[in-house]
């Protein structure tokens, strides 16, 4: 089966090197957690695949199609989630699916359908018609996971996604990934909150000073830590102690 | 442990404010431009204090004069305080810290009155305070009560706007009062420009008869109402009277506002009002263009203040429209409208753009999209002279009814001058309040200087064609 996406030898420096040669591969319906301790490279790597960044060196490829040559066909089939909810303050909801929609040119009537659905699960219709500008953290982190979702990318890239939501949110949000994966997208996402990769990644990469330092299941994580019983936690503080 | 002093904490807030300005947050060197143009503006002040010093006004013509600034004064100081009193109460968000903190709430609330007092005064303590330099050099040392007085004028705003504030945002909420706050300032400065402009449409023996009726005689001359003119003319009984009426007023306010302030409930009530409305209908497309376009405008139509700059900016038309309806003749006959349409189509076109791309606060998500780059640089522009269009279409269709020759000229120049201004707009746009620019963007002084430059070029330039004498517009017929 081809993967989703594939990254080979990506490298990008910034006065020092922050990722370097950075090899992943994530197949149809995988969900890949991608952890490390702040300024491990995370982001940088997220952003060079979603096309947003320049790489140094090294190629990304979604669905076959090559970003750095491709970047709008490449783009037409991911959904990128930043780490802080930027959204525009004096749009709603509703404006901004709109928008977004139309940038995926997804076809009217179906983004119509999908932007209600989407406000409704994320209990978002009764503010609909209002500004985002007095939202919660938490709404506004809602508002785009919506406008991530409503031209049901092959993959999606997500940078912290649950910070600021509440458990109820959390657990939603969880969950429509989750059927979103089961259905053959592919998502990479970075946490720091631990719980959230050992319960839902089918596979989990440990990032460190831009090295991809190990990857596998959590429980061949385990085996290479060498401690079967050990929580996440434990191999990755041990994994990434400098 | 001790409190921190209310030295300490007005120096924090002044630092918060001085940061906040437009001026600040635009230029990396701000110090030497802004004594630069000090003394520029003082020279010129001393010269117009030596012409104006030999003139001799009777005192009844300078008590109404003084009288009048200071309603128009205490307006705009007024407006101004009010939006700076949103910000230091509702829009900075460190209400709720400091509350947290151990220093006295009525402290603070103190610190931001009188913080917000010396922001309002500033800029006309340079303006005022010039011209009473001039004049105290040339033997009227009275005008230096000037400084006195705007001091008081700034005190009494910002209790009167502090006041009104916490009224408004209880009863409508923060965005209700912000946009009341820069009605007002528009009023009064159409107010200010409509009275400069009357000599040129109103017949003159009215309007003497008007000031005249306004002006203190043998029966009015005692009336408190021309304590606050005596005061600023520096005669020491009603300065030091209206310095009193204005710190008790100020203290007053204080005290009221106080205990509200001390229990949250001034802060809370920014919270008790629900989201504001946008459009109610959905405009789903499956074009980028089309999207981004109406994306751009709808965050052009909601941008704070708005009307208020836009008018401001658009006061070029007032002479346009007079001349094209006969009512006042300039030299070189109605082609004179034309580089005042092309110019203002710049300058408009360039602050569309401005709010467009400082409303932008996530350009990531275009970036990230399958959308072409250049897309969302076609639909900025789109709006933005769609926005200025829609403004110059009454003005060019009066010149083509009245002056259908100059109508290629004039729009071949419009749409020159709102090109050039769009693309340097994008590139580099211009200081705005309130701006909520995407990462790595900002205002930029350059970008008003360039604009004003290109748009001054284009109206020149369409002037030297339309016109067979060039110098007539110097000439009022």
């Amino acid at each position: 089966m081809t993967a989703t996406l594939v990254v080979r030898n990506l490298s990008k420096s910034f006065l020092r090197p922050v990722i370097a040669g950075l090899n992943l591969s994530i197949a149809p319906g995988e969900f890949y957690a991608l952890l490390g301790p702040n300024g491990a490279g995370k982001t940088t790597s997220l952003r060079m695949i979603a096309g947003l960044l320049q790489p140094d060196a090294g190629e990304v490829t979604v669905c076959g199609i090559n970003v750095l040559t491709d970047p709008l066909e490449a783009k037409a089939l991911m959904a990128w989630l930043p780490d802080e909810p930027l959204l525009y303050d004096r749009l709603t909801p509703l404006e901004y699916l709109e928008f977004v929609a139309g940038l995926w040119r997804v076809e009217p009537a179906l983004a119509k359908s999908r932007a209600e659905e989407l406000l409704e699960t994320f209990g978002l219709w009764p503010q609909r018609n209002e500004r985002c500008e007095g939202f919660s953290r938490g709404m506004k982190q809602k508002t785009i996971l919506a406008g991530a979702l409503i031209h049901e990318p092959k993959l999606f890239i997500l940078d912290e996604p649950l910070t600021g939501l509440d458990a109820a949110s959390a657990r939603l949000v969880k969950s429509i990934l989750q059927s979103r994966a089961a259905a053959g997208a592919a998502v990479i996402l970075t946490t720091h909150i631990l719980d959230v990769a050992q319960h839902l990644a089918t596979r989990i990469g440990i990032l460190a000073g831009g090295v991809l330092r190990a990857e596998g299941s959590f429980a061949e994580l385990r085996t290479l830590d060498g401690d079967s019983s050990a929580s996440l936690e434990d191999v990755f503080l041990r994994l990434t102690r400098p | 442990m001790k409190q921190a002093g209310f030295p300490w904490l007005f120096a924090h807030e002044i630092r918060l404010l001085w940061r906040g300005s437009i001026l600040v947050r635009t230029q990396r060197h701000v110090l030497v431009p802004v004594i630069a143009v000090g003394i520029i503006f003082q020279a010129v002040a001393l010269l117009i204090a030596w012409a104006g010093g030999k003139q001799n006004f009777s005192e009844a013509i300078l008590i109404l004069i003084a009288n009048v600034n200071m309603i128009f004064l205490f307006f705009l100081m007024l407006a101004r305080a009010m939006t700076s009193a949103i910000d230091v109460l509702y829009s900075r968000g460190d209400v709720d810290f400091l509350l947290a903190s151990p220093i006295p709430p009525g402290r603070v609330l103190a610190v931001r009155m009188i913080g917000v007092a010396a922001t309002v005064a500033s800029p006309w303590l340079l303006l005022g305070g010039v011209l009473a330099n001039g004049l105290a050099v040339f033997g009227h040392p009275n005008a230096l009560a000037l400084y006195v007085v705007i001091g008081g004028i700034a005190v009494l705003a910002t209790a009167a706007a502090f006041s009104l504030v916490v009224v408004l945002v209880t009863r409508t909420g923060p965005a209700v009062a912000r946009r009341i706050s820069h009605s007002l300032s528009l009023v009064i400065g159409v107010v200010i420009f409509a009275l400069g402009q009357a000599p040129r449409y109103l017949p003159k023996a009215p309007m003497l008869k008007f000031w005249q009726a306004l002006m203190p005689n043998a029966a009015t001359a005692d009336s408190p109402l021309w304590l606050p003119g005596r005061a600023m003319l520096g005669q020491a009984l009603p300065l030091a009277g209206f310095v009193l009426v204005a710190a008790a007023l100020f203290w007053l306010v204080l005290a009221l506002l106080g205990k509200n302030f001390a229990s949250g409930a001034i802060s809370a009530a920014a919270y008790a009002h629900g989201g504001r409305p946008g459009a109610r209908t959905g405009h789903f497309r499956a074009n980028p263009f089309a999207a981004s376009m109406l994306k751009d405008l709808r965050l052009l139509l909601r941008f704070p203040g708005l009307a208020t700059q836009t008018v401001y900016r658009s006061l070029t038309l007032v002479p346009v429209a007079m001349v094209l309806t006969g009512r006042i003749a300039i030299g070189g006959g109605p082609q004179v409208v034309v580089p005042l349409i092309v110019f203002l189509s710049g300058q408009l076109s360039l602050f569309f753009i401005s709010v467009i791309i400082g409303s932008d606060q996530s350009p990531e998500l275009f970036c990230s999209s399958p959308a072409q780059p250049a897309t969302g640089r076609r639909a900025a522009y789109a709006a933005a002279g769609y926005g200025t269009l829609i403004i110059m279409a009454l003005p060019v269709i009066g010149l083509l009814f009245r002056e259908a020759g100059v109508f290629p000229v004039t729009v071949t120049f419009m749409l020159g001058a709102i090109l050039c201004n769009l693309s340097l707009g994008q590139k580099l746009p211009i200081p705005l309040l309130r701006p909520q620019f995407g990462k790595a963007r900002t205002g930029t002084v350059l970008g008003l200087i360039l604009g004003v430059s290109i748009s001054t070029a284009w109206a020149f330039c369409s002037w030297m064609l339309v016109t067979p004498n060039p110098l007539a517009i110097l000439k009022l017929s």
